[in-house]
């Protein structure tokens, strides 16, 4: 047990550093030093700095998905399930914007090894998106990578959030996002039809 | 050979310009190869066939000379889609043309592709502003678009959407070293670029007549 929380301790401490200085400038002594651990008993557990972010990152990933499943899974029909589960992925990134750049941001900065697990983890939503092509009016002729088309338009937007630091905001970018999912199905017409039948009464 | 301008460089002053500019390449070159973490100043001046000298004459250091190499890059991109379009009358043929020739740029130069689409993310908050400022540039052109169906109200950031479509299967391909099969992903890469505009139906109908 014990060491499991030591290893606990140490992805969140690769979260909480990376954020802070990123990737390039953090150390394993930085690692040790926030966890509170010991140099050795980081060596057990990781061969290096880039072995402990990669699996902070898996972690990160791990969490998310399962959120968002479980929002997606609650629902019926695909526009309200895909809802349900952006809603969700865009409040947990607004209430951990770091472990929001993690996976999103920082990803692509450290080394070839934590850009294919960004690019494995991004097609760990692909089958959120597929359902759209049962949806979709002429999803046979849509082509066979819309899935990931579609994802790539929505981390696009909230990486662009991400990276003017604006996490909080995340929860305002649900049209925006929802647009985006639904228009390769879609089109953009019956997409704005879509976004606009789960709006809440306008409180503005 | 014509008159010469009065103000016609100095071999010299040509000489400068052009290290520069082997400098700018072999910045992209080595980081699209060995990513921007791993290269060193010393592995550009390699490739440059320069010397630490000149290299710290024109740049403050290897961040600095990125950026700059970045710019340059986007230039050579843009200058290079734009003179293919120029051609070209109708939106959508202008937006088959430019996508076809940042592919076969991309397929030609792996390396650049990669320094420009994958590895500039870890060049710090600079260089990824710069990727964004860039993007902004090619997506402009897209909100021509607009205009075939005035009556759908589109949102403000749909070219944003295009652009992350398409440059999240561009990325796919990068990082899996698969750069020489970005030609033929065309008729794909241009449904993801055209269905915001022109929806599902028209855009498959175009994937088609560029397959």
């Amino acid at each position: 047990m014990i060491a499991r929380s030591q290893r606990e301790r140490l992805l969140d401490a690769a979260v909480d550093v990376v954020a802070e200085k990123g990737y390039a400038a953090t150390t394993v002594a930085d690692l040790t030093g926030e966890a509170g651990i010991s140099r050795t008993t980081f060596y057990e557990m990781f061969e290096d700095k880039e072995a402990c972010f990669l699996a902070a990152y898996d972690a990160a990933v791990d969490v998310l998905t399962r959120r968002v499943a479980t929002a997606f899974e609650a629902e019926d029909g695909w526009p309200a399930r895909v809802r349900a589960g952006l809603e969700a992925l865009l409040s947990s990134l607004a209430a951990e914007p770091q472990l929001a750049r993690l996976a999103l941001v920082d990803a692509g900065s450290a080394g070839p090894g934590a850009q294919r697990r960004y690019r494995a983890a991004l097609q760990r939503m692909t089958p959120f998106f597929d359902e759209g092509r049962d949806y979709a009016p002429n999803g046979r002729a849509l082509p066979a990578n819309t899935s990931r088309m579609a994802i790539g338009a929505v981390v696009g937007l909230i990486a662009d959030e991400l990276k003017e630091g604006h996490a909080k905001r995340l929860p305002d970018l649900l049209p925006e996002v929802l647009f985006a999912t639904f228009i390769p199905y879609l089109g953009p017409a019956a997409a704005a039809r879509e976004v606009g039948k789960g709006a809440a009464p306008a409180t503005k | 050979m014509g008159r010469h301008s009065r103000f016609q460089s100095s071999p010299m002053a040509v000489e400068l310009a052009s290290k520069r500019e082997q400098i700018l390449t072999a910045m992209v070159r080595v980081v699209g190869r060995q990513g921007y973490e791993a290269t060193s100043v010393a592995d550009v001046i390699a490739e440059a066939g320069t010397t630490r000298t000149t290299f710290y004459r024109n740049f403050e250091d290897k961040h600095d000379c990125f950026l700059a190499a970045y710019d340059a890059l986007v230039d050579r991109v843009f200058v290079r889609i734009v003179s293919e379009c120029d051609g070209e009358e109708g939106w959508l043929e202008r937006m088959r043309k430019g996508l076809g020739t940042l592919l076969d740029f991309f397929a030609d130069e792996p390396e650049m592709a990669r320094a420009a689409v994958v590895e500039v993310a870890g060049a710090g908050a600079d260089a990824r502003r710069k990727h964004s400022e860039a993007l902004t540039r090619f997506t402009a052109y897209l909100d021509g678009g607009r205009k075939l169906h005035p009556e759908v109200e589109l949102p403000e950031h749909i070219s944003a959407m295009a652009a992350g479509a398409v440059s999240a299967l561009i990325f796919d391909e990068l990082v899996a070293e698969r750069s020489d099969r970005l030609p033929a992903l065309l008729p794909d890469l241009l449904f993801a670029m055209l269905v915001p505009y022109i929806g599902p139906a028209a855009a498959a109908e175009e994937m088609r007549r560029a397959a």
